[in-house]
């Protein structure tokens, strides 16, 4: 695919030179918070830790991990992501087949694409919310992480441009067969969408690792709190404004930066593992889409 | 948004219709449950911004607190600095749409340069990477890089006789390295957007460049960007949506009273006001504001994007 | 070929709107909540509460056990710290217990949040109308649940069961402790008893620096510049670089934000008092942010900066930032609170074991003495729903837990203070109350016991801060033992502490009420202003913004506040 001219070969060891430049850029700041997590408190908070960890310990990961509450909660992460990818999963694949339809062939698609899109930008803020989950009987139950944000309206857009772009004839083929809507999503489209499946895929499961607000609200104890609720709970810097007789014990705990450090390198780490694997269906998920007649 | 889809096929006939209706029912069944859940948990709460109207406290509740007309937007309206405020907001949130667009462009040219699948594959993950560090850890590292005494910006820069510069200080300069440093810590996913849509364009295409004798750069400005072109303005339009979104947690972790001038935005304003006092219905006022600017730009962007590109978004 | 455009760029196209949505998606969870229907308590189940209590007059006895057992529900706030001795749980524990067993009280966790999202839950439980019987809420709270009719009065409750000694923990510090909350002479709620006293201002200095140069111990503000002038210039780490800074500050400049490294002690030095409300001559409240000291106080800040004697970046430094300078060595000077061994000189120390620091009462610019001044207010309360039938039941549960607490008896102090290995299961109590100088108490048992060798007088928790000292003393302690020398010891930060209460040095924020209608419109306006006015005076701007500001802080609602802070100062 490519041809060398002479000057052409200048370029090419100037470019690597560069990428390889910007790619330390990017990955000197991630190695600087791994060494910090393996650093004691001290050097820490003295900003002496650059690329190697200073006096090196566990420590903070002993300190975010030996309680029981690391196990629950890693349960409740699983389930959580188990359930809420597959609803989520189930319902963005059956809005985007119909939405992928044209007007003319399923009367009404634009606007319901339109009640899609409104709800991203608008919201009525985190007490209608909360209410709205607290009524339908959803508080303090996995079901409140996995139901109210089960519809990813990005994911249902991303899925629905996908399925316009498939050949019109694979669609006709299955009708003429006598294959209802339904029948023709699972044996037609599903199979030939498995890069824009791992696609969405992955953003359901970055979304549901990454998400500890709404555990840390909607669950009434801490027995439920999902992984990144609790993480969120162990090392949140304490408000030194409040610190009063009865709690000067506990601003020995303050000194945050190291378990601060490997909270977010514990909490990166999964997706920092899946992530190149799924690159490749990503890419192809977009390369795919867009390379039939 | 009536745009061209109210087309209808003309002149069909009644049992035609009726076996049309039939075959439609399925679909609109299979909307109902996302539909249902849209109702319930995003459409049933979006109610709850009447308190933009409203002097609210959550002890007396929607129906019970004072209604205030449009008090709320008059109070924002009217607070000292509010149009400095607004412009800062929409200059960072614009610089930073042009940057993340032009940026990765040039990127992922570069990057579609390299031949050596792995060093590709590894780069595109590495230039991700930042997406995943807060802005809490990133802001004590920059403060670090920028500092006029000690950061390894300013050394560099005195190699070249140059004063060194209090970035974070200086209200000149701040706009910059709050658009600088987003760039560096998102483009690594739009790069991987375009180099897909880069690699997808026609290698015939190429290939004919070549037989016309066109060198490498004149291929790149004749094939590659024209192919991309679409995606840019579509990229570009899209973000149109987000001109109020200047980044509250990049500029809450880095700003300072002395470049409350040029870095204060609509987000912090609201949240030193939230801070005070709980003023919910000034909150929501400027995020009704901020939604409705949205929704008009997103509408724009959707015409746009079919008229200039022949694109239905969605 | 159009059709494949048309398909990439539809992919491309999602893509990027997925990252804006992931810019919008974000919004929700800032400080900007926002709406809710709510239903109030209604008013008839007041009414029949009132009712069957004036019906069935109880005897009054503070800690009275209920003959069968009654039921109360309420929130808890846990933080991760918190640790449980095997098999308890929050719901489950010695206080639960010691409450069902003493009191006949059995109390019931509706629900439990952490500390970091409790207010907001608070507010959501508030807005659905569903609070439990017994609230902990912060201020703002509480002035909506009393302007909504929704929490009980207890005068009479307070006035009849509260504890004799309950009632002196209450009243130590006068009446600001129980006037903070009351609404038009009724008690609303048990405040949080705060020790605002601890906050006091100190000036930290490396006493082994001020050795190695030979300077005297800081007793005027010239000194404190003096001091600033050697740290940075004279090489006080002798590294034979000039790298070290004089005084340090942080860009919140205000240390009572943060407990660390503000301007306040300085101006107090120069008596002045920013963001106070102190009384004039006349005997009005003025507020100290516009004050002509204020501006002497400023210029010398200007003149320190502008001779290099101040982090030129202090501008743009939070408090952690601002620390790294202290832990690796490179400042020695700062004003602070007490507590400040803890947190972020430990760090000093844990990096260079000779690092020796010292807390001074702060200085002053003339021969008046220099008053720190204390702003806290009271921010924790615990009110009660209205129409609930035992008022009272809150009361005798805080008077349980102070009874508890002053019985000087290891194993009542290991069953439900700090068990043998370490769980302070206090923390587990629902209402908690303690004297508010129980730190300087501490301090002076223990440097007394330290001097006669007499432990016999301490209290548990006195002497294990003995037992800490003594080691750190002997040599073999760890930077946190060295910490708690530094704070209780002889010459630990209470020393200087002690000075401010023997000489009732501390001026305090006369202004204690909920914020009235212009402040919570207008003060974050005027805040940002004094923020920027100020900061910029330190690093270079004219002094003659200052005026500026004070006309515009006027203009732009102060005088407006004035108004009504007088308003209020009379009608307390």
């Amino acid at each position: 695919m490519i041809r060398l001219s002479p000057g052409g070969k200048i370029f090419v060891v100037g470019n690597t030179i560069f990428l390889f430049g910007v790619s330390i850029l990017c990955l000197l700041p991630l190695i600087h918070i791994l060494a910090l997590s393996f650093s004691s408190s001290g050097p820490a908070t003295a900003n002496e830790v650059k690329f190697w960890p200073v006096d090196f310990t566990f420590g903070s990961y002993k300190f975010i991990m030996h309680k029981s509450e690391f196990l629950t909660a890693m349960v409740v992460t699983l389930k959580r992501f188990s359930i809420g990818t597959a609803i989520s999963l189930a319902l963005t694949l059956l809005s985007a087949y119909a939405l992928s339809k044209e007007e003319r062939a399923f009367r009404g698609r634009t606007l319901y694409a339109w009640i899609f899109m409104l709800t991203i930008l608008f919201n009525g803020g985190l007490i209608p919310w909360y209410l709205a989950i607290h009524q339908t009987g959803l508080l303090d139950t996995i079901w409140a992480l996995v139901i109210p944000n089960g519809v990813q309206v990005f994911n249902v857009i991303l899925l629905l441009n996908f399925f316009r772009g498939l050949p019109k004839e694979l669609e006709e083929a299955a009708f003429i067969d006598g294959a209802g809507h339904l029948t023709t999503l699972i044996r037609v489209f599903i199979p030939v969408s498995a890069p824009a499946l791992a696609t969405i895929t992955l953003f359901t499961i970055v979304y549901h690792w990454n998400a500890w607000f709404d555990g840390l609200l909607l669950m009434n104890s801490p027995a439920h709190y999902p992984l990144q609720s609790y993480l969120q709970t162990v090392t949140t810097v304490r408000d030194l404004t409040l610190i009063s007789s009865q709690s000067l014990d506990d601003l020995k705990d303050v000194s945050d930066r190291t378990s601060k450090s490997a909270q977010l390198f514990l909490g990166a780490l999964p997706i920092l593992c899946v992530y190149p694997f799924l690159q490749r269906y990503f890419i192809k998920g977009v390369v795919l889409g867009s390379v039939k007649e | 948004m009536g745009i061209p889809l109210l087309i209808r096929e003309g002149g069909s006939s009644e049992p035609m219709q009726r076996k049309k209706t039939m075959r439609q029912l399925p679909l609109h069944l299979m909307l109902l449950p996302a539909l249902v859940i849209l109702a319930v948990y995003n459409y049933y709460p979006m109610a709850g911004a009447v308190i933009a109207f409203q002097n609210f406290t959550p002890a007396k509740g929607i129906w019970h607190s004072e209604w205030v007309g449009l008090d709320n937007f008059d109070y924002i309206a009217n607070l000292p600095g509010t149009l400095r405020v607004l412009w800062n907001t929409v200059f960072i949130a614009l610089m930073k749409i042009i940057a993340n667009l032009v940026l990765p462009i040039l990127m992922a040219l570069l990057l579609n340069e390299i031949i050596n699948n792995r060093f590709k594959k590894i780069v595109q993950t590495m230039i991700y990477l930042p997406h995943f560090l807060s802005w809490v850890i990133l802001s004590g590292v920059l403060i670090d890089i920028l500092s006029p005494s000690t950061g390894i910006v300013n050394q560099v820069l005195s190699l070249f006789g140059v004063e060194p510069i209090y970035f974070l200080g200086n209200n000149h300069w701040f706009p910059f390295v709050l658009v600088a440093s987003d760039v560096w810590k998102e483009f690594g996913f739009n790069t991987i957007v375009y180099l897909a849509a880069l690699t997808s364009i026609n290698p015939s295409l190429y290939e004919a460049a070549v037989v016309d004798g066109a060198s490498r750069w004149k291929q790149t400005l004749h094939v590659t960007l024209p192919g991309m072109l679409p995606i840019m303005i579509l990229l570009m339009t899209l973000s149109l949506g987000n001109v109020l979104n200047a980044g509250f947690d990049q500029i809450f972790n880095l700003y300072s009273p002395q470049v409350y001038e040029s870095g204060d935005i609509i987000d912090t304003l609201v949240y030193r006001l939230g801070f005070v006092d709980a003023q919910f219905g000034v909150a929501t006022a400027v995020g009704l504001f901020k939604s409705v600017v949205s929704l008009l730009l997103i509408s724009l962007s959707y015409l746009l994007a079919y008229r200039i590109a022949n694109y239905r978004i969605f | 070929m159009k059709n494949r455009k048309k398909g990439l760029l539809a992919i491309a196209l999602v893509l990027s709107i997925v990252l804006v949505a992931a810019c919008n998606g974000n919004k929700n969870n800032d400080s900007s909540g926002n709406a809710a229907p709510a239903s109030t308590a209604g008013t008839e189940a007041t009414q029949t509460a009132e009712a069957s209590q004036s019906a069935a007059p109880e005897e009054i006895d503070p800690l009275g056990k209920y003959a069968a057992p009654i039921e109360i529900s309420t929130a808890r706030s846990m933080t991760g710290s918190m640790k449980f001795p095997a098999g308890d749980t929050i719901d489950n524990n010695v206080w639960s217990r010691a409450y069902l067993d003493d009191l006949g009280i059995k109390v019931k966790n509706d629900w439990t949040a952490d500390e970091s999202t409790f207010e907001q839950k608070m507010n959501v439980s508030i807005a659905s109308g569903n609070i439990p019987d017994l609230v902990p809420v912060k201020a703002v709270q509480l002035k909506q649940l009393v302007d909504a009719n929704m929490v009980e009065d207890l005068t009479d409750v307070w006035n009849k069961y509260a504890s004799p000694l309950t009632k002196q923990i209450f009243t130590y510090e006068g009446n600001i402790t129980l006037d903070s909350a009351t609404f038009n002479g009724k008690l609303m709620a048990i405040p949080a008893v705060s020790g605002s006293f601890d906050a006091s201002t100190l000036l930290w200095v490396r006493s082994d620096w001020l050795k190695k140069l030979n300077l005297p111990e800081p007793k005027t503000i010239d000194d404190v510049v003096k001091i600033a002038d050697a740290f940075t210039n004279q090489d006080p780490d002798g590294n034979g670089k000039k790298d070290t800074i004089g005084l340090e500050l942080q860009k919140e400049l205000y240390e009572r934000n943060t407990g660390y490294a503000g301007i306040d002690g300085l101006m107090f030095g120069y008596h002045a008092y920013p963001r106070f409300w102190i009384k004039d001559a006349s005997g009005n409240l003025v507020n100290g942010s516009i004050q002509p000291e204020v501006k002497a106080a400023l210029l010398k800040l200007q003149e320190m900066y502008k001779a290099g004697l101040i982090d030129k970046e202090f501008g743009s430094k939070d408090t952690n930032k601002a620390a790294e300078a202290q832990g690796a060595g490179k400042n020695g000077l700062h004003y602070g609170h007490m507590w400040n061994p803890l947190f972020p000189l430990n760090a000093s120390r844990d990096n260079d074991p000779k690092a020796e620091w010292t807390a001074y009462p702060i200085v002053s610019v003339d021969d008046q003495p220099a008053r720190p001044g204390i702003t806290q207010s009271i921010n924790d309360f615990t009110a009660v729903k209205k129409g609930y039938a035992h008022p009272e039941a809150a009361i005798k549960m805080l008077n349980l837990f102070v009874n508890i607490s002053n019985d000087n008896n290891l194993e009542t102090s290991q069953k439900y203070g700090k068990t043998p290995d370490g769980i302070e299961v206090f923390k587990f109590a629902v209402l908690r109350a303690g004297l508010p100088n129980g730190n300087l108490n501490m301090h002076l048992s223990v440097t007394n016991a330290l001097k006669t060798k007499d432990t016999s007088k301490l209290t548990l928790a006195q002497k294990d801060t003995y037992d800490q000292i003594t080691k750190y003393l002997s040599g073999s302690g760890t930077t946190a033992e060295w910490s708690m020398d530094r704070i209780y010891g002889e010459t630990g930060s209470f020393r200087a502490m002690n000075e401010y209460a023997t000489k009732k040095l501390d001026i305090y924020n006369e202004f204690y009420g909920t914020p009235t209608k212009t402040m919570a419109a207008k003060q974050s306006t005027l805040d940002k202003m004094e923020y920027e006015v100020f900061t910029k005076i330190i690093m270079g701007d004219s002094i003659d913004n200052f005026d500026k500001f004070v006309s515009d802080w006027k203009k732009i609602g102060g005088d407006e506040i004035t108004k009504e802070v007088n308003e209020w100062y009379k009608n307390k």
